[in-house]
């Protein structure tokens, strides 16, 4: 019976899964009508189905999020560039493989980076290289293995973001499967100030995963497969693609010996978390420190924008005669910062920081004062300070205009000016009236810094997601992520609520 | 002293103040009653330049203030306030500050005091108020008198030549009341000039070196306390004198 949310396949359909996000060659939206989906995997998977007798309906997964879509019964087949790998062979049968790749290092033209020995070398300005690849994807473990040491590894959810960085020099290198570094260098030419250098290593296969329970899927698979092979119809499908080679030519001679030998056996899941251990404490030390510094800049930003909106309002001491065109300009300027902000997702203005300022000229701006392009670090913590501010501004103005209109006037009337009036006088009283809603914005904040991840920060979410991912063991590693998040957010719950008594023990009027 | 001069102020298209004039001279005591709503409150918060006015002048000592909002307001508030203290009905301690640190924040950020020397004189102050205990007291820690009090000696720190009282003890019970008019009497006694805004007729006769009385945004009659109160020569006067209990 199927699940009473989705309708039940037709009994002799297979549902595959794939990311429809996952780019070019495997599936990617057709330009010609961007609803429907192409790539060599929807032919493939299509022309398996056809081969086997049975519909391939496909089903939309992230692209990480494949294999635990499995375990969920969601679909049937995982078939999106998964490469084979033992740990992965131990949860889940696997297909003999269907296409044999090797990794490409793809740098900018003219970059001092020309071959894989170049990455084991210390870059001239003592600055390791930064090297982009697919998160817990075969190039993410062979650039951390090999040139883990000489170069920092930067890992994204998609191919195609490490293309525009590479271009835009916040990468240095990136490292891919061969299929979509030929498809959008070499057929697409997207790229024109990239290229690839050097021999391709590290061959892999990409396989289809079952259910471990799934065994017969899978040999119908298998069988399918050589008959495809046989027949010329792979042939034809990855020729469309431009993806046919003497590797494939030689498919037939890997099946023969498959699967390889699991030489390494499996840790216990005990060792695999403690192996995973120091990794998320280095995380948890990052998702600290974007917390502790985009908040107090966060905080500043907001009292600025909060003191231009509330500046003619009289607890400011604002007289209410009609303001200077700069400074409705000002005001104006700030109340649209306020709407912009908290109208769209804390993730596009992430994005904004981290891929379009570098590219609106912001990297040369910053040359010009001698500092390198904005990292994916402080752009974390830029994106996070400024979406929060507009949340701080609009607390500290409803806190600024809380303060009775006579403590201002008595300052004022003591000789006070404007501006000393509001650091001694009003400023101190609305800082305490805010303290507990900002302590509780800083809580959220915290846990608002997992959306890093998706520009590569190493911090807690996204070390679960790559220790998830690398070992299988999704709960387990949630679980420990969970705990590190709790303990960390647990005594600033407890802070804001001992301030919150304190000041209310302590009214103030 | 304080010299207020044909001062009109106009709100929403009304003028509440209709052209006042009034003096109080040095080391005298100007009491200004009237009924309620007939602009007492507005020329004080003139006065002080609380409130923009749209005609006429104040003066206080070589201080002036203008009319309207020229450029030159601010440096003329600068000096006008230097020299005008105010007393609020709400009191208005700095809610944040104790006892103490009310009275020193002017003179140490306004004057430049040294800290020990604002203390030294905050405390004779606050003893002259009769305050000697409890200088750490928070304002929300305090009566109303008290709070009143502390505040009579926040304005004196900064020690202007004349101190605008805005209705001191209206939102005070009697008790509370006769304590600060205690201390307001005995300012008096001391030579501050003062322009003091109240209800409490019986100060008024007891206090003022001149009563002066406001009607519907008019001064309609000016004089010593026993020639205003014993024979009034306004009917509005007259009116005001019986509704009043001289409390």
């Amino acid at each position: 019976m199927g699940a009473a949310t989705q309708a039940a396949p037709p009994a002799n359909a297979f549902r595959w899964g794939a990311d429809r996000e996952g780019g070019g060659p495997y599936i990617y939206p057709d330009p010609n009508e961007p609803s429907r989906v192409i790539g060599f995997e929807v032919d493939l998977a299509n022309a398996l189905g056809r081969q086997m007798g049975r519909e391939a309906q496909l089903v939309f997964c992230g692209w990480d999020q494949i294999l635990l879509q499995l375990d969920r019964r969601d679909i049937d087949l995982a078939l999106n560039g998964y490469e084979y790998t033992a740990q992965r062979a131990r949860h889940y049968a696997a297909s003999v493989p269907y296409y044999k790749f090797e990794l490409g290092l793809c740098v900018r033209k003219g970059s001092p980076i020309d071959s894989w020995a170049t990455l084991r070398q210390p870059a001239a300005g003592g600055s390791r290289p930064r090297i982009g690849v697919l998160k817990a994807s075969s190039a993410d473990r062979y650039v951390t293995s090999e040139f883990g040491v000489s170069c920092e590894v930067v890992r994204f959810e998609g191919v195609v973001e490490t293309f525009k960085l590479v271009e835009s020099g916040q990468l240095d290198a990136s490292v891919q499967d061969l299929p979509p570094l030929v498809f959008y260098l070499d057929r697409l030419k997207r790229y024109p100030r990239l290229q690839i250098v050097d021999r391709p290593a590290q061959p892999g296969y990409y396989v289809l995963y079952a259910r471990s329970t799934d065994e017969a899927l899978i040999e119908a698979t298998n069988g399918a497969l050589r008959k495809l092979y046989d027949d010329g119809t792979l042939r034809r499908i990855y020729e469309k693609y431009g993806l046919w080679n003497a590797a494939q030519e030689g498919l037939p001679q890997v099946w023969q010996h498959w699967p390889p030998e699991d030489t390494a056996p499996e840790a216990g899941v005990l060792a695999q978390i403690r192996a995973e251990l120091p990794l998320f404490f280095r995380a948890a030390g990052m998702t600290v420190k974007l917390a502790f510094l985009s908040m107090p800049l966060a905080v500043a930003i907001g009292l600025a924008i909060a003191l231009i909106r509330a500046w003619p309002s009289p607890v400011l001491g604002g007289t209410g005669a009609p303001p200077r065109v700069a400074g409705q300009l000002l005001r104006a300027v700030a109340t649209l910062y306020v709407e912009i902000v908290r109208g769209t997702p804390l993730v596009f203005q992430l994005f904004v920081v981290y891929f379009v300022l570098p590219e609106a000229g912001v990297n040369r701006l910053l040359a010009y004062f001698g500092l390198t392009s904005i990292d994916a670090f402080w752009s974390g913590v830029l994106a996070l300070a400024v979406n929060y501010s507009a949340y701080e501004a609009e607390i500290m103005r409803l806190g600024i205009q809380s303060i009775p209109v006579g403590q201002m006037e008595a300052a004022l009337s003591l000789g006070m000016t404007r501006a000393l009036a509001v650091r001694r006088i009003i400023l101190p009283q609305a800082i305490r009236t805010v303290i507990p809603a900002t302590a509780n914005d800083f809580i959220a904040l915290y846990k608002d810094t997992a959306v890093c991840s998706v520009i590569a920060v190493e911090e807690l979410s996204m070390q679960y997601s790559v220790a998830a991912k690398s070992t299988g063991l999704f709960l387990q590693m949630a679980i420990v992520a969970s705990v590190l998040y709790l303990a960390m957010s647990w005594p600033l719950s407890l802070l804001a609520a001992w301030l919150e008594r304190r000041l209310n023990g302590n009214k103030l009027q | 002293m304080l010299t207020v001069t044909n001062l009109v102020k106009r709100r929403g298209g009304r003028e509440v103040l209709k052209g006042v004039s009034l003096r109080v001279e040095r080391g005298t005591v100007g009491v200004l009653i009237g009924p309620s709503g007939c602009g007492k409150s507005t020329l004080v918060r003139c006065a002080n330049g609380l409130e923009m006015f749209e005609e006429g002048e104040v003066a206080v000592g070589d201080a002036r203030l203008t009319a309207g909002n020229g450029n030159g307001r601010e440096q003329q508030l600068r000096t006008l306030r230097r020299s005008v203290g105010t007393v609020f009905q709400q009191f208005n301690l700095f809610a944040h500050r104790t006892m103490l640190e009310n009275v020193i924040e002017a003179p140490i950020y306004v004057l430049n005091k040294p800290r020990k020397e604002a203390i030294r004189q905050a405390e004779t102050l606050l003893a002259r108020v009769g305050l000697t205990e409890r200088l750490d007291a928070f304002p929300h820690q305090l009566s109303g008198g008290q709070q009143q009090r502390v505040a009579i000696a926040r304005a004196l720190a900064m020690q202007p030549e004349v101190i605008l009282f805005d209705e001191p003890t209206s939102s005070l019970d009697p008790k509370m009341t006769a304590e600060v008019l205690g201390v307001m009497a005995d300012l008096a006694k001391s030579g501050q000039t003062m322009l003091v805004v109240t209800h409490a007729m019986s100060f008024a006769r007891r206090v003022a070196t001149n009563v002066h009385v406001l009607v519907d945004g008019l001064i309609v009659e000016s004089g010593p306390p026993e020639q205003v109160f014993d024979s009034p020569t306004h009917a509005a006067t007259r009116e005001l004198l019986t509704a009043s209990t001289f409390g």
